[in-house]
């Protein structure tokens, strides 16, 4: 906490979820500062994925508020969150199994002039150029994962590694100002671990403000300068990875469940 | 060609035309965005009753003036082409009051539950409230459009409407094309691969789910429409609920959100095995070969969802030209 530090960008403030008169989150405040990349780790139950729910809209919270660089975007639906720019992936492989690589990332670029009833009427003379464009960008980050080969190829005939992989550039697509990345490593061939973890890496020191929720402490650890540590719906404690490593309250969570 | 063959001949046209536009319709619903729509066939049967209603003429009075054999709560006489656009219309509009309630709240099964159980309300509803569309006995006598005007023979006439059927039917293929084709028709297959990932895209799923509900009823009612402009009878019989199931039957088996896939499927589906099965000689019971289409229908279902799920046609993988030409010159280029 100093002066210097960058503005938040995603403010999580006094969360709280009540599941009939089951508490799963309970005052959860943290946030992410632009540029930086926050790791949310916790043993299971923790109730880490309920706080990227209500972050992504998709689960109303009891109470509290979610603000994205200062607006708040508490209990907006999804797609509206989504159009603001907080872009999120999914714990299971959220692809689009019968559209081709390439249409699964151009389905994901903003205020496409071709989606529109008038925009599609009017043919490609209004939207074909910004589609181009698309592909163009869409190319630039095949290469970038180095999957241009597999541009042709349906989502649902890659492997759980590339689906990831697609998943985050398909995020990359929309053009997030803050990335949600909710266990990317989760059903990854250890082998393709390498490689998405380098991914990560690169946009992280591009300046791309990330959430991750992972398992793997270790690529956390290596990823994210601050961590937030989460038990039994609340945050217990929060820093750099080495720190709360050392925290009694942490490894009493992850030893004694 | 003898006349009975003539006339047959215009008529399997006629219906190819009509059914290649009802089916387009649900394969936006069903094949691209996903809407398992059991109660399609409502949207037709509204646009049929629609045009009835605004050919028909005011309502008779009594049973004793012209046309006072059936009654019916509303008419009107209006010129070609309004009464197929107030078709396509009201099969739209009836398609946005059904999505409006059902569309957001239910899902999956639910969903198609609830669609086959308004399909059988509407089937109810029409045929026992007997001032509302005649009842069970439908409406009969619908003028044909432009009979009096272009006084041609009827075997010309039959001709006539096998153009005007295909007009409709031409301008309905390109325009499905035209959007299953565009970024719009990504988005919603988008919805329909997973609905969860569009959203946390910034797709409004709703709109595009209601979009492709509606523009789906719109072609169910303007099928509709051209069906009893060509046979000028409609009855609740020609709407119960197993129609839907030959409609769902050709978009599967021709290709589940492909187009040309659909026409080919309306080709072997109610055209070929409806159609030809009449031919065949009556064994056993009278009436056997009738119901034997609706099993048929459901062993091709079953047998194409097991063996070949994605139809005859799959859909078209979609490839995007290469970089080089398109710094050359715009993508963007088209014929207009």
């Amino acid at each position: 906490m100093t002066g210097t530090r960058p503005a938040a960008l995603l403010v999580v403030q006094n969360l709280r979820r009540e599941y009939g008169g089951v508490v799963a989150v309970d005052d959860v405040s943290f946030s992410v500062a632009a540029g930086s990349m926050v790791g949310l780790i916790g043993p299971n139950g923790a109730g880490k994925s309920t706080v990227i729910g209500m972050i992504g809209g998709a689960i109303a919270p009891t109470s509290g508020s979610v603000q994205l660089d200062g607006e708040e975007i508490t209990g907006l639906s999804p797609d509206k969150i989504a159009r603001r720019g907080l872009i999120r992936t999914f714990q299971l492989s959220a692809e689009f199994p019968r559209l081709t690589v390439m249409q699964n990332l151009l389905a994901a670029a903003p205020d496409h002039p071709g989606e529109t009833l008038v925009g599609m009427a009017l043919g490609k003379r209004r939207w074909g150029a910004y589609e181009a464009a698309q592909v163009e960008s869409a190319r630039i980050l095949l290469e970038r994962f180095k999957m241009s080969d597999k541009e042709d190829v349906y989502a649902g005939d890659l492997s759980g590694g590339q689906r990831r992989l697609l998943e985050v550039m398909r995020a990359l697509m929309a053009r997030p100002r803050v990335l949600l990345l909710d266990e990317p490593t989760a059903g990854v061939h250890p082998s393709m671990i390498g490689e998405l973890e380098n991914q990560l890496a690169g946009l992280r020191d591009e300046g791309l403000t990330m959430l991750m929720v992972e398992h793997e402490l270790g690529i956390v650890g290596r990823l994210c300068e601050v961590v937030v540590v989460m038990s039994r719906g609340r945050v217990i404690a929060e820093g750099a990875m080495a720190e709360v490593r050392t925290h009694q309250d942490v490894r009493e969570a992850y030893f004694a469940g | 060609m003898t006349i009975a063959q003539q006339y047959y001949a215009t008529l399997l046209l006629v219906y190819l035309g009509v059914n290649v536009i009802a089916a387009l319709g649900l394969n936006l619903q069903f094949g691209v965005t996903g809407i398992l729509n059991f109660a399609f066939i409502i949207f037709q049967a509204a646009g049929a009753y629609a045009y009835a209603l605004c050919t028909l003429g005011p309502r008779p009075s009594s049973s004793l003036v012209a046309g006072g054999f059936q009654t019916y709560f509303w008419g009107t006489s209006l010129p070609f082409p309004i009464p197929f656009l107030i078709a396509a219309l009201a099969g739209g509009g009836l398609s946005f009051l059904i999505g409006a309630v059902i569309l957001p709240r239910l899902r999956g099964d639910y969903q198609a539950m609830a669609f086959l159980v308004v399909s059988l309300i509407a089937t109810g509803v029409a045929t026992n409230q007997i001032g509302l569309l005649n009842g069970a006995n439908g409406l009969s006598s619908v003028p044909k459009p432009l009979m009096d005007q272009l006084g041609l023979a009827l075997s010309d006439y039959e001709w006539f409407y096998v153009g005007l059927t295909a007009v409709f039917c031409v301008a309905c293929v390109w325009g499905c094309y035209r959007l299953t084709s565009s970024p719009l028709g990504r988005a919603m297959r988008t919805v329909r691969e997973n609905e969860q990932a569009a959203l946390a895209l910034g797709k409004d799923v709703r709109k595009l789910r209601m979009l492709a509900f509606v523009i789906g009823g719109g072609l169910a009612g303007l099928s509709g429409a051209l069906l009893v402009g060509y046979i000028s009878a409609w009855a609740p019989g020609s709407w119960v609920y197993a129609e839907t199931f030959v409609y769902i039957t050709a978009v599967i088996v021709g290709g589940f959100g492909n187009n040309f896939g659909v026409i080919i499927g309306v080709l072997l589906v109610p055209i070929l095995f409806g159609e030809a099965t009449r031919f065949l000689p009556n064994v056993g019971q009278a009436g056997w070969i009738d119901a034997g289409q609706l099993i048929v229908y459901g062993i091709l279902t079953l047998l194409f969802l097991w063996f070949r799920p994605r139809g005859v046609f799959p859909e078209r993988r979609v490839r995007f030209a290469s970089a080089v030409p398109t710094e050359s010159q715009p993508a963007s280029s088209s014929p207009p």
